[in-house]
Parts: C-alpha cells; sequence; structure tokens
C-alpha cells in the first residue's frame, strides 16, 4: 500500500480548495471552456450549469434536456455548447445569452454522445446506431450507415482531421469530409471507450471484456493488454503521448509507450483506492495524473518512469463523478455523486 | 460478497411467447398499488413516464464477452441503460426487463454477475416465464427459445387457464415440471396474480439456493404407490385383473404405527426391498412379506390372478406396488370382504422423461471431496456450459462444518459456505437444468466426488 500521507516535509503540496458548489443532481459531465473562463456542469436529471471558472459563481442555468442529459461538449470558440440527452436531441446552446440555437434529432430515443470537433465547426452525435455529422449551425452535414450495434464513444483526433467512433466490435475510423469510413480496427468485443494519443499515433481502447487494446491508427496493428479485474472505462493519455493510465480496477495502470512501445513490459501500478477507479484525467502539458474512484478518494500523482508518487489525495463524502483539469492545468474539477463541486490547485506550502 | 442487508434495487426478467400476457402482466404491476417506484425496460422505443413509474424501450443488443476460459453473451444495451437509471435521483425501488417473445433468458441473467457496476447496484431477483397455456403447445416441441424459457424460470405462470381444459392443464403442469421442477407454477386468468409470487422471489438468493418444490427433491422410487392398510391375523388374497404388463414388482412391510417418521422409516424400507433379487410369485402362491422380500407377482395369461399371503401379527401395514393397483383393477380381500386402505400415496416414477430439456435432482449423504467436486464441475461446464441453463445445490463438504451453497447461470457460478450444519444431518442435494442431461452419468460422477 502507498502511503496516504507522506512525511512532513516544507515543501509538503497540499490540494487547496479554489471554490465549491453543489449543484444537487448527480454530475454526468464537468466540461471546462477551452478558454478556460467557464465550467459546464450536466447533471443527470437535465440541467446544465454554468459555473465561473474562476470563483464558481453560477453563469447560467441551461434547461439541457427534459429526460436526462447524457454528454456535453464544447465548441473551439467557447461560445456554443452542446449537450444530448433521452429526449432524442442534439441542442446547441450560446453561453453568452443562454439561449438554445439549434434543436437537432438524433436519430434514437437516447442521444449519448456529442463532440466538438477542436479544430473546425463539426460535431458529431451519437444516438443508437446513427452516427451524425453536422455543423454548428444545426445543420446535417451527413448521416452516416448505421454502426452494427449502439455507438459507445466518438473522440476526434487532436488536429481535427479524423474522428473514430468505438461501439460493439471495435472501433471505426473517419475523415469528416468523407462518406466511408478510413479504416475498422476489429475487435470481438464491446469497445466501451477510446482515446487518441494526442500525438495521433494510437488509439486506445477500454472493453467490457476487461481488456485495453492499443490500435496503431497507420498500420491497424492491435496490441491487447489483458488482466484487468473489470472491464476498462477509464483511460487517459499523458501530453507527450509516452504514458496511457487505465482504470478497469482498483489499482491505476500506466502503460509507457516509449521506445518500442507498451507490449511485453510491466506497467506501472499504482495502489491507494480501496474500491473502483472510476475516472483518470491527465493535465495537459503537465505530468500530474488525477485519479477518482468509488470510495469518494481523489489522488494526484505524479508520473515519471524511475518512481511515480502519489503528490496528494482528499477523501469526498461519495463516490468520484467526474474530474476536469483546467485548460492552464493549474486547477482541477472535481465532482462527486452527490453534486458536490469543487475546484481544487496543487499548492506547495 | 456477503450482503447482509440487501441495499441493491431488486430485478425481475419477465419472458413469455408472443401473446402469453406480459403486458398485461406489466400493466397490472404497474398499476397495482404497491407503493413501489418501478422502471420497466422493454423492447418497444421511446421512454414513458407512467405517474412514478418508467418504461424505457431498449433493443436488444447481445454481446459476446470472452473473460479468460469463460465465455458468455451478455445483454449491452442493459448494461449501459441500467448504468445510466442507477445514477438518477428519483432512485427505483424495482426494475422490471421484458424480454422479447423470441430472447433466450440467458444472456440477460449472465449480463448481472459479469458486469460490475450491475453486480454493486442491481441484483438479479428472478426469471419469471409467461406460457399461454392454450398456445405454447405450438412451440415447446420444436422452438429452443420457448423450451430455454421454461428452463431459465424461477416462477411459471399458466397463463389463460380459461382457454383450456382441465386435463390439458394438468398435463401441462406436468410437462412443465419435467422440463424445469425448480421453479413454482402458478395458474392464472388474465395473468391475475398476486404482486409477491413474482416480486422478490428470491431465485437467485443463495440463501434460499434450496427453496425447491419439495415434490422435486423427493427421490424418484421404483414404486408408483403406497398403501396402508389395517390387517388382522389370518390370510389375505391380493386379487389383480388384467393389466398393462404381464408382471408387476409388489412389497408388503409392516408399519410401527401410523406417525410420519414410521412411515418415512417402512418408506426407506420398501426402496431397499425393490432393489433386492425378484421373486417371482404365480398364482395362488403365497406371497413373502417384510423387509427384502421382493415379490414378482405374475399374472395368468387371462382373467383374474389371486395372489395369498398371511399375517401373523395384526396391525399396520404398507404395501408397495410398482404401478398404480388401479391399471390391474388390484385389490386386497380379507376373510369376508375387501378391505380399503386408510391411505395411498403416489410416487413420482423414476421413467426416463424423453424431454430435450430436463431437470435432474441428487440427492446423496455423506461429504464431498472439495478437489474432486471442483475438478468435475469446472470440467463439466467446460464441456457441457451451453447446455447446462441453470444449477442450485446445498453442499456437504469435507473438512467444511458450514453448509456451502451455490448456484450458476450457464458457467457463471456463485457459491460460498453459509450457516453451520448443527443437528440438521449432512447431505448434498443439486438441481441441474439443461438439454439432453444424462443423468445416470451425473449422478455417478457426483458420487466419484464423494470422499472416500
Amino acid at each position: 500500500m502507498m502511503q496516504r500521507k507522506s512525511k512532513s516535509r516544507p515543501s509538503q503540496p497540499l490540494l487547496k480548495a479554489v471554490w465549491r458548489a453543489n449543484i444537487d443532481d448527480h454530475p454526468i459531465g464537468l466540461a471546462w471552456s477551452p478558454d478556460g473562463k467557464n465550467l459546464a456542469v450536466a447533471g443527470v436529471s437535465g440541467p446544465i450549469t454554468l459555473l465561473d471558472g474562476g470563483d464558481g459563481a453560477v453563469q447560467r442555468k441551461l434547461p439541457g434536456h427534459a429526460l436526462d442529459t447524457m454528454a456535453i461538449s464544447w465548441r473551439k470558440d467557447s461560445r456554443l455548447l452542446a449537450s444530448v440527452g433521452q429526449d432524442g436531441k442534439v441542442r446547441l446552446w450560446d453561453v453568452v445569452t443562454g439561449t438554445q440555437t439549434s434543436e437537432m434529432a438524433g436519430g434514437a430515443s437516447w442521444v449519448e454522445r456529442v463532440a466538438f470537433s477542436p479544430v473546425d465547426d463539426w460535431l458529431v452525435s451519437a444516438a443508437g446506431r446513427k452516427l451524425r455529422l453536422w455543423n454548428s449551425s444545426g445543420e446535417l452535414i451527413r448521416e452516416y450507415p448505421d454502426a452494427n450495434s449502439t455507438i459507445t464513444d466518438i473522440k476526434w483526433r487532436h488536429d481535427g482531421k479524423h474522428f473514430a467512433v468505438s461501439a460493439y466490435n471495435g472501433v471505426v475510423l473517419y475523415d469528416p469530409t468523407k462518406a466511408e469510413p478510413l479504416r475498422r480496427f476489429e475487435w470481438q468485443g464491446s469497445t466501451l471507450t477510446l482515446e487518441w494519443s494526442p500525438d495521433g499515433k494510437y488509439i486506445a481502447t477500454g472493453d467490457q471484456d476487461s481488456t485495453v487494446h492499443f490500435w496503431i491508427a497507420d498500420t491497424g496493428q492491435d496490441l491487447q493488454m489483458w488482466g484487468y479485474e473489470t472491464k476498462v472505462l477509464e483511460l487517459a493519455w499523458s501530453f507527450n503521448s509516452r504514458y496511457l493510465a487505465t482504470g478497469g480496477g482498483t489499482q491505476v495502470v500506466i502503460w509507457d509507450c516509449s521506445g518500442k512501445g507498451p507490449e511485453n513490459t510491466r506497467p506501472i501500478m499504482l495502489e491507494g483506492h480501496q474500491r473502483l477507479i472510476k475516472h483518470l484525467a491527465f493535465q495537459r502539458r503537465g505530468m500530474l495524473l488525477a485519479s477518482g474512484g468509488n470510495d469518494g478518494l481523489l489522488a494526484i500523482w505524479k508520473v515519471k518512469k524511475k518512481k511515480t508518487a502519489l503528490l496528494v489525495d482528499a477523501v469526498f463524502k461519495a463516490p468520484i463523478a467526474s474530474l476536469a483539469w483546467s485548460p492552464d492545468d493549474r486547477n482541477l474539477a472535481v465532482a462527486d455523486e452527490s453534486g458536490t463541486l469543487s475546484v481544487a490547485a496543487v499548492r506547495r506550502k | 460478497m456477503m450482503n447482509t442487508v440487501e441495499t441493491r434495487v431488486p430485478v425481475t426478467v419477465l419472458t413469455g411467447f408472443l401473446g402469453s400476457g406480459k403486458t398485461t402482466l406489466l400493466n397490472r404491476i404497474l398499476t397495482e398499488n404497491h407503493g413501489k417506484k418501478i422502471a420497466v425496460i422493454e423492447n418497444e422505443f421511446g421512454e414513458v413516464g407512467i405517474d412514478n413509474d418508467l418504461v424505457i424501450g431498449a433493443e436488444e443488443e447481445i454481446f459476446e464477452m470472452n473473460n479468460g476460459c469463460i465465455c458468455c453473451t451478455v445483454r449491452g444495451d442493459l448494461i449501459r441503460i441500467l448504468g445510466h437509471l442507477m445514477k438518477r435521483r428519483d432512485k427505483f425501488d424495482y426494475i422490471m426487463i421484458e424480454t422479447t417473445g423470441m430472447a433466450d433468458p440467458g444472456p440477460v441473467a449472465q449480463t448481472f454477475y459479469v458486469d460490475d457496476d450491475m453486480q454493486e447496484k442491481l441484483h438479479l431477483d428472478a426469471i419469471v416465464t409467461l406460457v399461454d397455456a392454450k398456445h405454447i403447445w405450438e412451440h415447446i416441441d420444436d422452438s429452443d427459445e420457448a423450451k430455454e424459457q421454461v428452463a431459465f424460470a424461477d416462477v411459471i405462470l399458466l397463463n389463460k387457464i380459461d382457454l383450456v381444459a382441465p386435463e390439458d392443464l394438468e398435463r401441462l403442469e406436468a410437462r412443465i415440471k419435467s422440463m424445469n421442477s425448480m421453479a413454482r407454477i402458478y395458474r392464472s386468468r388474465d395473468a391475475v396474480i398476486e404482486m409477491d409470487k413474482i416480486l422478490n422471489v428470491g431465485g437467485f438468493n443463495l440463501d434460499r439456493a434450496l427453496e425447491i418444490d419439495p415434490k422435486f427433491m423427493e427421490p424418484e422410487y421404483p414404486f408408483e404407490w403406497s398403501g396402508i392398510y389395517q390387517l388382522n391375523s389370518g390370510t389375505c388374497e391380493w386379487v389383480m385383473g388384467e393389466g398393462p404388463d404381464p408382471a408387476m414388482g409388489a412389497a408388503l412391510l409392516p408399519l410401527a404405527n401410523r406417525g410420519l417418521a414410521a412411515m418415512e422409516a417402512t418408506l426407506m424400507d420398501a426402496v431397499l426391498t425393490f432393489s433386492e433379487d425378484e421373486q417371482a410369485v404365480e398364482a395362488g402362491e403365497m406371497m413373502r412379506l417384510g423387509k427384502g422380500q421382493y415379490n414378482q407377482l405374475v399374472l395368468n395369461e387371462s382373467g383374474e390372478t389371486v395372489f395369498n399371503f398371511a399375517i401373523q401379527e395384526p396391525g399396520y401395514y404398507m404395501l408397495f406396488t410398482e404401478h398404480h393397483p388401479d391399471e390391474f383393477e388390484a385389490r386386497l380381500r380379507g376373510a369376508q370382504s375387501v378391505l380399503d386402505p386408510l391411505e395411498t400415496r403416489e410416487y413420482k416414477p423414476d421413467h426416463e422423461h424423453d424431454e430435450e430439456v430436463t431437470s435432474v435432482g441428487i440427492t446423496v449423504p455423506g461429504d464431498l471431496q472439495l478437489d474432486k467436486l471442483n475438478g468435475w464441475l469446472s470440467e463439466l461446464l467446460r464441456v457441457q456450459g451451453p447446455d447446462i441453463f441453470r444449477m442450485k445445490g446445498v453442499l456437504s463438504v469435507r473438512g467444511l462444518d458450514k453448509r456451502y451453497v451455490f448456484q450458476a447461470v450457464h458457467m457463471l457460478f456463485d457459491g460460498r459456505p453459509d450457516r453451520p450444519w448443527g443437528n440438521e444431518k449432512r447431505h448434498n442435494k443439486m438441481i441441474f437444468i439443461g438439454r439432453n442431461l444424462d443423468r445416470a452419468a451425473l449422478e455417478g460422477d457426483f458420487r466419484e466426488c464423494l470422499a472416500s
């Protein structure tokens, strides 16, 4: 077991709360606007709250979706927020005026995924097996042929040139300017989530059958990592594309993709969570990794090849529901299942 | 995982062919004033709120899952939908999952065992199968789905009984019992049934693993009938007419008193007696009395045959016959008149069922050797797992002072020690429900696991 409390030293880091709030709902999405000014949090019952990133003051309450909001995504300009929910709709909100600018049909009763391009004016939505590409005026650009099962995740490559979609049977890669998929990464199993390495070389997936895959995007080669305790829904890449942190159990498992890659290597294993880890988030330009679990533990680790160490931790009353580093990496937003929202900074005493 | 207080939300899976009355039953459950907040997951699209309750449409998505040595199929849609449902603030007290008429209940049940989020927040209470008492005959012979729905069930509701003749209903119930003797069977019209018969049944609860229909766990007997007679000293005649067989086995044993314990003791003696070598008895010859005397009564080619026996000690006697006496118009005649039995009992015959889907119950005294048992079970599930739908049991394991209880859905096994045996006689009881089960092989292999 990792020591929860490190020895008392003058430079002992601590987690300092910048502000706290409560949304009185189970938070299902926590997203900083790209400019870092706003933090959007969606509650499972529908409403979306926009808070000032600096002090937590409520800026706006958007109605969201009458029957549960399921996901949110910011446009790169921080002005538009997309949301999807169980009313079958994709909705676009102007966060400055607080008005809904578009309402689109997702194609099935539950719209579960939405992702704005980090570069262009596109967004992709998934509802059941329906995959639709829109522009930010709410115009349908393209409807793709139905996926062969419910789409579980959509992620854009960091340069916005491709996006990847996961479902049962693996991952399908698309170019938003083309109707036909670029490539299929096939796996006889239910792929639940995916993350592009920032350099675009790998697509990592977490699967229901307790595996993690590294798909090499250019060749379609598949590296499989077996032996997880549970299904894997937690994936986080370090900014330099060297480390992939994974959950799927009570230990954080970190694969080193430098050199010849993660295959046949021994991963870094981090102990400290008593119950299943549910969220992992790497800083955007730093090596701090945040992990949050069903035990309410929030842990921040400093990831290094030789000695990855626990930097600081805190325990929340309820299981951790969401984690998000601010765009400047200075603050970490944490939500627990009771609706407590906390923005904290790692400081030296 | 030991759960002293069950905080997880119970889930009932409702199966049955189209037209069996699932929708009627669901509507009853939703409108019945039971104070529960219920979420229903069904196969229609769309989501409808009904007062407090919620109906969610799901598209069945069956996924193969490969977890090390265990291969199974699960319902991916349920993992997603229930996972999301459990996040809601307005918690549900109960979840009902309606499957399509053609669904195999296996993947639904397995979903609750292979996914951690499901296991943490939900527990599978029971599989309830509705059977259209009139139209089931059109499916039961050649539909795998109909057979599986019956085989997996904890509760079977024979619905629409007003549309069938009583004898057809008896025939149906007997047929269903031979396929699944673990399930509780109820009869209904318009799906009218008390809620506590179908909700919180505990079908997958290990603590209730062996609350099994006692008629089923009763071993199968080598005889079909017994009658208790009060006999005075003197001679009696056992008169038989022509019947379906040219001969019939019989044993006459003294009974100490009319108490249950005495009857059980005599019953055990009869089982042993019927395992002895038979002794042919022809017309006019004396039948032999007592333990170990297994008479094979050989009938005349035609007409009545009379067998005699002499009673020395007046008292109660139990006569056991291989077939029901009515099949031979058989009766006992005393000195003056025909003697009627004071009490009769019929036994489940050990006839082979020619069903493809059957239940096999094994009751064996003695202690099991754990390593042998593990070896056998893992081999059995490896080879026959897809054909073994459900298993339940209470086992007596050598070196363990507690009962070992277990249940399994296909290859997913859930077992643990529960309470100490205490004064209870140590024994092993197991039930298998599945396709193409070989009773003799299962029982033989099971006995091989006994500690020598």
